[in-house]
Parts: structure tokens; C-alpha cells; sequence
């Protein structure tokens, strides 16, 4: 298995910032000779993938969406090569998504409604002040260059946990942030329960392939890539969601069926996701959150489904066991080595700290990005047959709780024992607590991929 | 016996389709036609022949040539290929096909050499056995239950899960009661009719888009 | 979409194969039937209502008059029936995944069958001999086989408490609903509409 190159990756697909703040800037590109232009510029400022002797106070990383890509003088048969979910984008995909009712491109806001963005900068810093002098650089060049016009940007940081510090969690409460997938050449300390399950029922990583374009993945062969095979290596997808959460109707929900379900509120909350609110994953803590556990990495996503398949501890159709199902379809894993996401994210917008009033309507959610390297294979079927249907974990039509579309009621079925504290619980009439507000698919490319293209130098065969 | 698994029987069916140059519409052309019209849900002829579970109907062209060195050769006739999933015995099935799906037939086999018509039952049946190849391996996954039984089934299904649903936290004397009626309705529920009724909307009426691999998979 | 009706998918391929080895074919079949452990994967897969393999000899073809051609085929063919839920490119990865020796074992004899993995041309292979069906019925199209089988185990279990709790009292029923309950909890999934492509 060779060794990855870290200088020609982004340091984005390889590894999850930990800056609390962030820009997301979209852009139009003119035309191709001053986009690309721009482009040799900005490839000074992009963040690889090497390891930091001191850690930099901000970084930068780009992507392009398919328009941006024939925008940038891509050659056509180059184009032809990329993979049809790409090429067509998020909105169009929305049927498949059941990006639907609710969630629909015609309900999305009004900059992602418009549409034509052509490229993505993620800019993350250590603080307010050093965000705004990374993005006063990327302005200057834009100026400079001519090669670009900012369409609009999007801020996201980490929430503050009510004494001015910055927490893990998210808008509904949950801290976040477990069981990104391991690989090969990843080159971060990995975490028992990241990867997939060998025969013997160890964690092993998964191959770089999954993750990277023109490495072999789980099914040995190498992932569908756009020619020629230098701009695609190193290289991988990206998708970029801005997913509103309902808030107010979220917490009304809890505390509506908090106060009949016997285990109690917070146990309820576990019960929706499969981890309590402080992470602790039900599996390994059935009955109490446990922050020895939750502080423990070497613990706090090691666990399997193979000795809970009544679901009693987790329930079948929880959150997480849906979007990493692990060993619950037999076969010790197989089925979902091919299927696994990873993800990056921040919250965007106020939290409201428990007891707060709080209103669906104010702009607060999180900014949801998920690097694979077939949209096709892994977001979208995760997102189509684990999270908005059912079939797969016995459960039916059913879709998740959180994410999933429940225009017309839909049930949460929660399996439980003889015990009080654990009686079977249905939730019903189940709400959209979370709602799509825009988003696209992009192709980030390496360090050489991102030259070619600022040169103009892609040939395809 | 191959063609059986559990209680249910595979049907495999090749009728070869009349070739006739001077006709107006190919007969294999014609039986498309035919069959790009027919109602797939309940109003499906295959819905009364209510002990189908689920079967399909094929025009098949001709073999595939799969590249060298692989030989090319042709089928001198297309065929109309009939696979059917059934409970019950070839002969019933069969007898109901002529008597009970007869437009049906006549209008998809009448394209079909030496078919017979389905005045004559016997003639039909003898037709089709000439026309059947045996299953040399049948799978099926739920090999002990009847249409009728699995479709009454689901709807019990639904309304059980509906019933736990509303009758969550009730006193024990409320739900023996709840439960004493919701029993009774289930015992004397209506016939549940195979396939399903068209309503807008639904997935089986969704039009083929015509933008580059709209659909999934 | 005529493959596809409700949740399931007919899929329809036919391939060719030299005449001797198709008796290997029928030996392997014969196994298959005889011994369960062999089925087990392809059970456990659960996605699959019906499937059947039929073995067309190159003289097989059926002749039911005079007016008729005869066949001349130098090649037997084995046609494949399946019946699955799921979209067409998640049911071959599945098999490639965990079943590709299976596979393998049974389209091997077939001419230019590539191997079951790596997938990709694996898949070719089938658009390539793959027919589109001119009509699919199912009787039950908002229900995968998973939805059937778990329906027919929550009927069992409200007969069983039907029966018993007839003459229950209202404590003694209140348990045995909760027993109920516990027995059925996996099962109580919706049967709906599924996914696109599914």
C-alpha cells in the first residue's frame, strides 16, 4: 500500500480542522484565462495534507463544481469523464435525495436557489480576527486577478457552551464529532471502530481508495475517475449541505414524549441517535452517559451491533446505527466497508442554551460536508437507503428521526426490554426537524490537479 | 421437482412470436404495444389471477453475441418469455389463465406460433407445457405462504403497529378493551385485493426523465 | 420504468455456454439445493423474493409447429430470473461483496463472464446481457421481502395473543401485551413507496 503523498493532497480531505471558525466563500468564476489566473495565486495559500511542525493559524482549501470546471477551460472530453452525479449536481439530484417537500430547491434560500456557483474556499482560523485577515488575502487576489466574484459566503463556528468557551455540540444538544472512518495512509492516530471489521473482529483501516481518487478501495479495483489519471489522483468529492435544524419543534418533540416515555428525557435523546447528548454510545452505556468512556478514544467508538440485534440497547433504526451500521447486517461487515462517509462540519448560527426560548425560524444548523470518492456510492446511498428509507436495517419505509423527511407523520419504533426503564417505546408523528437549505457537489482536487488546471495543461487521452 | 420450492411453483415459459414480414405491425412489435398499455397494478389481469405473486413477460430479441472469441450465432425466431412465481399446481394456474385472463392471452400469445385460443382449455394447457422449460434452480424466500395470506398479512402489519402506537400508556382495563375490538376488526377484515390501486404520485407511475441517468442506480 | 414495480426489480440476462460444460453447471445447482449451509449467504442477503436459474439446451428452444424455423445454435444458454428489492447497482455490489465466489461459481462457465470482482466490469458484463422487461406485476409492490417476512411474523404473534389473552384479566393481559410488544418490536417497520430506483 503505498505511501500517501501528503504535499499533493488537501489537507481538508485528510483530516478534520480543529479551528472553532470558518468561511465558506462561493464563488463565480469569469472566465477561464483569469480564472486561472486566480487560481496560480491562490495555490500558494492552499493547506496540504502535511503534518504541522506548528500549527498555522488559519487555512485555506478549494473545490470546483462542474460548471466551474467547464468555467475553467476544462477540455470537454475531460468533462464527459466525470462521474454523472457530479456533472449534474446537487439539485438535480434532489429526487434521489428526497430533497423534497420541505427540503426542495425551490424552498432553498435564496443564493443557493439562484445557484451558479463554480467554486468553494473553506477557510477555518483560530479566532474572528485572524478569519478576517485570511479572507482579506483571498479578497485581494480575487481583486487582483479579476478572476472571480464572491456570490455570497457563509460563516460557521463552533457553538459556545454558555461560559465563553467553546463545546462540542450541536444545535439539538449532542456533542459530535465521533467515528469519522479510518484508512490507509490517513496518518492521524485512528480509533478502534473507525475502520472495518476484519474476520477475527478487530478494526482495521479501510482502503485509501474510499476516500482518494487513484488508490484501490474496498472493492479492488480503483474508484471511477475523470481522465487523464493526474488530475483525478489525490483528488476526491466533496459534498456541501447547509442543513437548518427545527430547533424549537426538536426540543418540543423531546420534551413532549420525554414525559411519557418511562426511561426518561435524556435517555430518549440517546435513544433518537444511539449516543447520549455527551456522546457516550449507548451500545457500551446502556443506561447512563459515562465520560470516562466518551473521554477515551481508544473506547468511544468501539463497540459493534452483533451482540444487541434486538436493538434493546441501540435502537435498530437510531441514527447512528443507520449511517455506520457496522456488523448489524451480518456478513462481519462487508455490506458497509463500500458505504462509509466522512465527514466534516460546523454549526452555523446562535445556540440556544437549554431553557432558552428558541424559534424554528432563526438561522441556526449546521454546515454538513461529506469527502468520498463516488458521491453516487457512498454519500447518496447512505443518504437514499440507510437515512430516508428503511429497508436494508428490516425496518420498512421508515426514515431517520433527524434527518429524515417526515412530511406525513412516520414512526420511530425504539425496541426495548422487560426492564422499566427500557420499555418499547413508538415515537410517532414524527416532524422535519431538519431541513435542507442549499448545497452542491464539488471536486477537490490535489496539489498537481490544481496546477494542471491553473496552467491549462489537462489532457485527456 | 425443480420447478417447485415450498409451496410455491416457478413457471418458465418461451413461446416463440410469429415472424411474418407482411404484417403491419410485427407481431413482436404488437405484443409490446400490447403490454406497454396493460395496467400493472390492481387492474392488472395478473391481479385476477390473484394466485400470481409476482411474474413478468419479456420479448426477447435474440441471444447476445458477448464479444470474440465467443461465437455469433441468431435465434430464428423471437421469443415471448413468460416467468411466473405462483402458489398452487401448473394445471389450476393455468385452467384460470384461459378462463379468467382470457383478453389477456389471446392478445399477447395470439402473436405466438401454434397457439391454440382459449376455448379449449385443454388444448391451451397442452400449448403452454410444450411451450415450458423446467427450472434448473428456484430460490425463493418465503416459500410457505400464499398471496392472499401475505397480503392480508402486511395489512395486519400496518394496523398492529398503528394500534401500539395509540395505545401507548393506557390502563390496563382501557387497552384489554382497545385490544378485544382492534382483534375483532382483524379477524373479520376485508379481503385485501392484489397488486395496488393507482393513485397519483405513487412510485409506479413516476415517468421515465429523460435528463442523462435521472434515476438512481 | 418497467423493470421496476413498487420495491422490486426484475432483472432478466441470458448468457451462452459451451454445451459440455453446462453438465458442471447442473452438478454445482444440484449442490446448491442439496446443501443449506450453501444457501445460507443467499438468504441472509434477504433482498432476493424469487430468483431461479433455467438451462436452455441449444436444442431446448421450443418448436410448437411446422410454420416455425427451426433453431441451430451452437451454444446452450442459462437464462437468470431475479426478483430483488433494492436499485440495480446495490444488489450486484452486495453479491460482489460477500457472495463472489458463489457467483463466480455459477456464471463462470458462461463465455466472457469476467470474474465478480472487481465489480465494475463485473457489472458491464450484465447491462451487456441483460433484457428490459416488457411488463412486471407484483401483488405486493409496497413490500420488500424483508416487509413480507416481518409482517408474517407480527400475524403469528397477535394470533397467539389473541388467543391466549381472550380470557385474560386486565394485569395479567397487560403483561402479556407487553411480551407482545417485545416479540414484535423488529417488525413494525411501514410499507410505503420506496426510493427512487428501488
Amino acid at each position: 500500500m503505498a505511501k500517501l503523498n501528503a504535499a499533493d493532497i488537501q489537507g481538508f480531505a485528510m483530516r478534520g480542522y480543529t479551528f472553532p471558525v470558518a468561511r465558506f466563500v462561493f464563488l463565480e468564476i469569469v472566465d477561464a484565462p483569469s480564472g486561472q489566473a486566480l487560481l496560480r495565486r491562490v495555490l500558494d495559500q492552499v493547506t496540504t495534507a502535511e503534518r504541522w511542525d506548528v500549527k498555522p493559524d488559519s487555512t485555506l482549501n478549494i473545490a470546483f463544481t462542474y460548471q466551474g470546471l467547464v468555467r475553467l477551460g476544462l477540455p470537454d472530453a475531460t468533462l464527459l469523464s466525470f462521474p454523472v452525479e457530479f456533472v449534474q449536481g446537487m439539485k438535480a439530484r434532489a429526487e434521489v435525495l428526497e430533497d423534497t417537500g420541505v427540503s426542495a430547491p425551490e424552498k432553498w434560500e435564496p443564493a443557493w436557489r439562484t445557484g451558479g456557483v463554480h467554486a468553494w474556499v473553506g477557510i477555518y482560523a483560530e479566532s474572528p480576527e485572524v478569519l478576517q485577515r485570511r479572507c482579506k488575502i483571498l479578497d485581494d487576489l480575487l481583486a487582483e486577478t479579476g478572476g472571480a466574484q464572491v456570490l455570497h459566503t457563509q460563516d460557521a463556528s463552533l457553538l459556545s457552551d454558555g461560559g465563553g468557551k467553546y463545546c462540542a455540540k450541536e444545535h439539538f444538544g449532542y456533542t459530535d464529532g465521533f467515528g469519522n472512518p479510518d484508512f490507509d495512509g490517513a496518518d492521524r492516530k485512528s480509533q478502534p471502530g473507525q475502520g472495518k471489521l476484519t474476520a477475527d473482529g478487530q478494526w482495521a483501516p479501510l482502503a485509501t481508495g474510499e476516500f482518494l481518487l487513484g488508490y484501490a478501495d474496498e472493492a479492488g479495483e480503483l474508484p471511477v475517475a475523470p481522465v487523464p489519471h493526474l488530475l483525478a489522483k489525490n483528488g476526491t468529492f466533496m459534498v456541501y449541505r447547509k442543513l437548518h435544524q427545527n430547533v424549537a419543534t426538536f426540543r418540543e418533540y423531546l420534551d413532549e414524549h420525554g414525559s411519557k416515555y418511562a426511561g426518561g428525557k435524556e435517555k430518549l435523546a440517546a435513544k433518537f441517535v444511539g449516543r447520549w447528548p455527551d456522546g457516550t454510545p449507548l451500545e457500551l452505556s446502556p443506561e447512563r452517559p459515562d465520560p470516562s468512556l466518551v473521554n477515551d478514544p481508544a473506547r468511544n467508538t468501539k463497540f459493534t451491533y452483533g451482540s444487541d440485534p434486538e436493538g434493546t440497547r441501540c435502537p435498530i433504526g437510531s441514527h447512528i446505527r443507520r449511517a455506520h451500521p457496522r456488523d448489524a447486517f451480518g456478513f462481519n461487515g462487508q455490506l458497509v466497508n463500500r458505504r462509509r462517509i466522512m465527514r466534516r462540519g460546523l454549526p452555523y448560527g446562535r445556540y440556544a442554551q437549554p431553557g432558552e426560548p428558541v424559534t424554528d425560524a432563526e438561522e441556526h444548523g449546521v454546515i454538513f460536508m461529506v469527502l468520498n470518492a463516488s458521491i453516487f456510492r457512498q454519500f447518496e446511498f447512505v443518504q437514499q437507503q440507510w437515512i430516508q428509507y428503511g429497508n436494508d436495517s428490516h425496518q420498512g419505509t421508515d426514515r431517520d428521526l433527524l434527518l429524515g423527511k417526515h412530511d406525513h407523520g412516520g414512526r420511530f419504533m425504539i425496541q426495548g426490554d422487560t426492564d422499566p426503564a427500557n420499555p418499547p417505546y413508538m415515537c410517532t408523528g414524527l416532524r422535519n426537524f431538519v431541513e435542507l437549505r442549499g448545497g452542491e457537489y464539488f471536486f477537490m482536487p490535489s496539489l498537481t490537479a490544481l496546477a494542471l488546471i491553473a496552467t491549462d495543461a489537462v489532457d485527456p487521452r | 421437482m425443480a420447478n417447485q420450492n415450498g409451496s410455491i411453483y416457478g413457471l418458465t415459459i418461451l413461446s416463440p412470436i410469429i415472424d411474418d414480414p407482411k404484417a403491419d405491425i410485427s407481431h413482436d412489435c404488437a405484443i409490446r404495444e400490447y403490454l406497454a398499455c396493460l395496467p400493472r397494478d390492481s387492474r392488472s389481469p395478473f391481479a385476477v389471477l390473484s394466485s400470481t405473486h409476482l411474474a413478468r413477460l419479456v420479448v426477447m430479441d435474440d441471444v447476445i453475441f458477448v464479444g470474440t472469441p465467443a461465437k455469433e450465432e441468431h435465434l430464428q425466431s423471437k421469443y415471448l418469455v413468460f416467468e411466473s412465481n405462483l402458489d398452487g399446481d401448473l394445471d389450476t394456474y393455468l385452467t384460470r389463465m384461459a378462463t379468467e385472463t382470457r383478453d389477456m392471452v389471446d392478445a399477447v400469445w395470439g402473436h405466438c406460433y401454434g397457439y391454440p385460443g382459449t376455448q379449449n382449455v385443454q388444448a391451451f394447457i397442452a400449448y403452454m407445457k410444450k411451450c415450458q422449460i423446467d427450472t434448473t434452480f428456484f430460490f425463493a424466500d418465503v416459500n410457505n405462504q400464499t398471496v392472499r395470506s401475505t397480503l392480508r398479512a402486511l395489512k395486519v402489519q400496518a394496523s398492529v403497529a398503528e394500534f401500539i402506537g395509540s395505545h401507548q400508556g393506557k390502563l390496563p382495563e382501557q387497552l384489554l378493551a382497545g385490544f378485544r375490538a382492534f382483534y375483532g376488526n382483524v379477524e373479520n377484515m376485508a379481503e385485501p385485493v392484489p397488486g395496488h390501486p393507482q393513485e397519483p404520485g405513487t412510485h409506479e407511475s413516476i415517468p421515465l426523465q429523460k435528463t442523462m441517468a435521472a434515476r438512481h442506480g | 420504468m418497467t423493470n421496476i414495480n413498487g420495491k422490486t426489480y426484475a432483472m432478466t440476462a441470458i448468457t451462452p455456454m459451451k454445451s459440455w460444460k453446462t453438465p458442471i453447471l447442473r452438478v454445482f445447482f444440484f449442490l446448491l439445493g442439496r446443501i443449506k449451509p450453501l444457501q445460507a449467504k443467499l438468504v441472509n442477503l434477504s433482498f432476493i423474493h424469487f430468483a431461479r436459474w433455467v438451462v436452455v439446451k441449444r436444442r431446448g428452444f421450443p418448436r410448437v409447429s411446422d410454420a416455425q424455423p427451426e433453431e441451430n445454435l451452437h451454444y446452450d444458454y442459462l437464462l437468470f430470473f431475479s426478483n430483488f428489492n433494492g436499485t440495480w447497482n446495490q444488489y450486484i455490489d452486495a453479491f460482489a461483496d460477500v457472495l463472489a465466489d458463489g457467483l463466480d461459481l455459477v456464471w463462470r462457465w458462461s463465455e466472457k463472464f469476467p470474474r465478480s470482482r472487481p465489480v465494475s466490469a463485473f457489472k458491464r458484463y450484465i447491462a451487456l446481457v441483460q433484457f428490459d422487461t416488457d411488463y412486471y406485476y407484483t401483488a405486493y409492490p409496497r413490500a420488500t421481502t424483508n416487509d413480507v417476512k416481518a409482517a408474517h411474523r407480527v400475524c403469528a404473534a397477535l394470533e397467539d395473543l389473541g388467543k391466549s389473552g381472550r380470557d385474560m384479566s386486565p394485569a395479567d393481559f397487560n403483561r402479556a401485551y407487553l411480551q407482545f410488544v417485545i416479540r414484535v418490536q423488529k417488525d413494525l417497520g411501514a410499507t410505503g413507496v420506496g426510493p427512487i430506483g428501488t
